[in-house]
């Protein structure tokens, strides 16, 4: 059992265990009838863990099994079976620690039901970024439709050498955020590009961020986000005298929101209109991610939490084409082929066990004292 | 990329860039109705406007038919009829029951009334357009039904309740038949138009994928064998058929896209025509040029 498993069963028991805060919580909505505001909190609280302290009690019954086999494995009779019945019961403790429990600990997301936005940026390396970005691009959308969320490319700025330059991908469906955010970061890729004659090895980079994206509100609802005074719409090419004069698709946007300085430019569709809508789309969610970065910095520092967030400059993954190997850093490990995670289930898996950890290193933060 | 090679020499980078992705985009949507990519590329090289080769440019929420020589909507046109959508005031009294009538003169491929149409509250609206030209009539019915917008001349026959286009054949210049031809259908809160104000001096300078493509009879605002007009003279017409006093309703609005340049010249104009003409504003694009004239009557 790794460290941190056994810090989080430490947590699990002073919060579930019989000696518990919860467990006290539980006596005294039993000792008084009246429903008084705190009992209210209490019995709501106690609806909510449920769920953990059913799989808590679990655990500790089948930990008492286990206690009970070990000591039929002295018993010349027995030993064979209860040999047999203790691995099986190891096995499925391992479950319950590693898979069941984490996923209980997952704190309702107030962001669980926006869809996601993805911006990619070629950074290092060249055209050889460019492609890799246009793979990274497929990757996205394959991986979006298998989940049944709705893709659509909103930007797609090729470069000359058949590569993508940036992109903007907006990605419609719930939780599409939640489970998309651990893709912001640098992404590393390292193989010998076509282009490249001697063989020689490259490494290039995409910058990934993962911005949230919530509906529009009706239009005669006011936006939160921003003012609409606010905003400055600049059209982005000159047009001589317009009009009848001239019937050339000049259809590029740039709206920049003044108090914040963020800028947004789109030229993708050849609908003004259109190229406006989207612009307001990625600018909604630019100072949405803001507000969400702000709500938690402040959250955390009144915590004194020690759960660290996601650097945006910081080197997330490293796909290695020579060695057919994907590692994610934060992870810390390497066990994906380029395969699964290009063209498999295996960037999934990487987001699943990156939220797992998350949800246990938040619980022991709040739980367990230093 | 021989292609986009191709395309940058003709219409350069930003442009290809672009162009390319719009007519890769409009095989992957439609391969049977659109030519190849090779094709696509020969003839913007050659250039005809890429609206015309890919038959369809979008306005506001529409996707608009667009064929030779009907002119091609424009994005200032597609901005201030949304504008106009928006700030153009329900009847007054009981909310919506009354059917709001408009009126689009130069209609070409009906992109303006259809706007109004999509914009407006079902059954609110019923536009009638006008135009001299066959083929622009042909493909005003054309984006009528590509648009799901009724061709009556009755909103109200309908369930559930729509917006509904009448199109008219007539010659804005001879106001007279024009004015007989509306009288049926009249008056109208709405009147607006994107009439031709190209000077003869300016067409001659024009790009050649307007001058080559697009049909004079949209585009030119002097008159063969009359002296010039500072490209006007479909405003002055315009104007006499306001002066008649039968066609705009007391109160109801008026919208000119005007040229560069033109727009005080043809305020002046229709001001003198609607006697009493509560307020005249100049709406400018987003490039910044003053481009519509918007004059509310007077309320009698």
């Amino acid at each position: 059992m790794s460290e941190k498993h056994a810090r989080l069963l430490y947590a699990l028991g002073t919060t579930l265990g019989e000696n518990g805060v919860f467990a006290a919580n539980k006596l005294a909505q039993e000792d008084t009838n009246d429903l008084s505001h705190t009992n209210v909190a209490a019995a709501k609280q106690m609806k909510a863990m449920k769920p953990l302290q059913d799989a808590w009690d679990h655990y500790t019954l089948t930990l008492a099994t286990l206690r009970d086999t070990f000591a039929l494995l002295d018993d010349q009779d027995m030993a064979e079976l209860a040999d047999a019945e203790a691995q099986h019961i190891v096995a499925d403790l391992n479950h319950q620690l590693v898979h069941v429990i984490p996923t209980l600990l997952r704190p309702t997301s107030e962001t669980a039901d926006l869809s996601a936005l993805i911006e990619l940026k070629s950074g290092v390396g060249g055209s050889e970024s460019s492609h890799f970005l246009a793979e990274m691009l497929r990757m996205y959308v394959r991986v979006a439709r298998a989940e049944g969320w709705s893709p659509t490319i909103l930007a797609n700025n090729e470069s000359d050498n058949g590569g993508v330059k940036d992109a903007i991908l907006e990605i419609k469906g719930e939780g599409a955020y939640d489970a998309l955010k651990w893709e912001s970061g640098v992404h590393r890729v390292q193989r010998v590009p076509a282009t490249e004659a001697s063989g020689r090895l490259h490494t290039s980079t995409v910058a990934a961020v993962v911005l949230p994206l919530s509906d529009e509100p009706p239009s005669d609802v006011k936006d939160e986000l921003f003012n609409l005074e606010d905003v400055k719409i600049e059209v982005m090419r000159a047009r001589g005298a317009g009009g009848q004069h001239v019937n050339k698709t000049e259809s590029a946007v740039r709206i920049t929101h003044i108090p914040t300085g963020i800028s947004v430019s789109m030229q993708d569709e050849r609908s003004q209109h259109q190229n406006r809508r989207r612009a307001f789309q990625v600018l909604r969610a630019r100072l949405m991610d803001r507000k969400i970065i702000l709500d938690q910095a402040q959250r955390r520092a009144a915590r004194k939490s020690l759960v660290r967030t996601a650097d945006r400059s910081e080197k997330i993954r490293t796909y290695n084409y020579p060695q057919d190997r994907v590692t994610d850093h934060r992870l810390g490990k390497g066990n994906m082929s380029w395969n699964d995670v290009l063209e498999g289930d295996g960037l999934m898996i990487f987001i699943r066990e990156l939220q797992g950890k998350h949800d246990v290193d938040s619980f022991i933060d709040k739980f367990v004292p230093e | 990329m021989r292609l986009l090679r191709a395309l940058q020499q003709a219409i350069g980078a930003p442009s290809a860039h672009n162009e390319l992705r719009w007519m890769k985009r409009a095989i992957a949507a439609s391969p049977a109705t659109v030519p190849d990519l090779d094709t696509m590329v020969a003839r913007r090289v050659a250039g005809e406007p890429l609206q015309y080769i890919l038959g369809a440019q979008p306005f506001g929420p529409l996707m608009l038919q667009v064929r030779p020589p009907v002119l091609i909507p424009r994005p200032e046109t597609e901005d201030w009829a949304l504008r106009l959508a928006s700030a153009f005031p329900p009847p007054p009294g009981v909310t919506g029951m009354r059917v709001q009538r408009a009126l689009d003169l130069c209609t070409g491929s009906a992109c303006i009334p259809l706007l109004l149409c999509a914009q407006r509250p079902p059954g609110t609206l019923h536009a009638v357009a006008v135009d001299s030209s066959d083929a622009a009539l042909a493909l005003a019915r054309d984006n009528a039904r590509a648009c799901a917008v009724p061709c009556a001349t009755d909103a109200r026959r309908h369930t559930p309740p729509t917006n509904t286009l009448a199109l008219l054949r007539a010659d804005v210049l001879d106001t007279a038949a024009l004015a007989a031809a509306l009288r049926p259908h009249g008056p109208f809160d709405l009147l607006t138009a994107n009439p031709p104000y190209i000077t003869r001096a300016e067409y001659a300078e024009l790009p050649p994928s307007v001058r080559d493509w697009e049909d004079p009879a949209a585009l030119l605002g002097d008159l063969p064998a009359a002296p010039p007009s500072g490209g006007l003279a479909f405003y002055h017409a315009i104007a006499a058929l306001l002066a008649r006093g039968d066609v705009l309703r007391a109160g109801g609005w008026l919208a000119l896209e005007v040229g560069a340049g033109q727009a005080r010249a043809v305020a002046a104009v229709v001001g003198a025509a609607l006697a009493g003409a509560s307020e005249t504003q100049i709406w400018c694009d987003p490039w910044g040029k003053e481009r519509v004239v918007v004059a509310h009557g007077a309320r009698r």
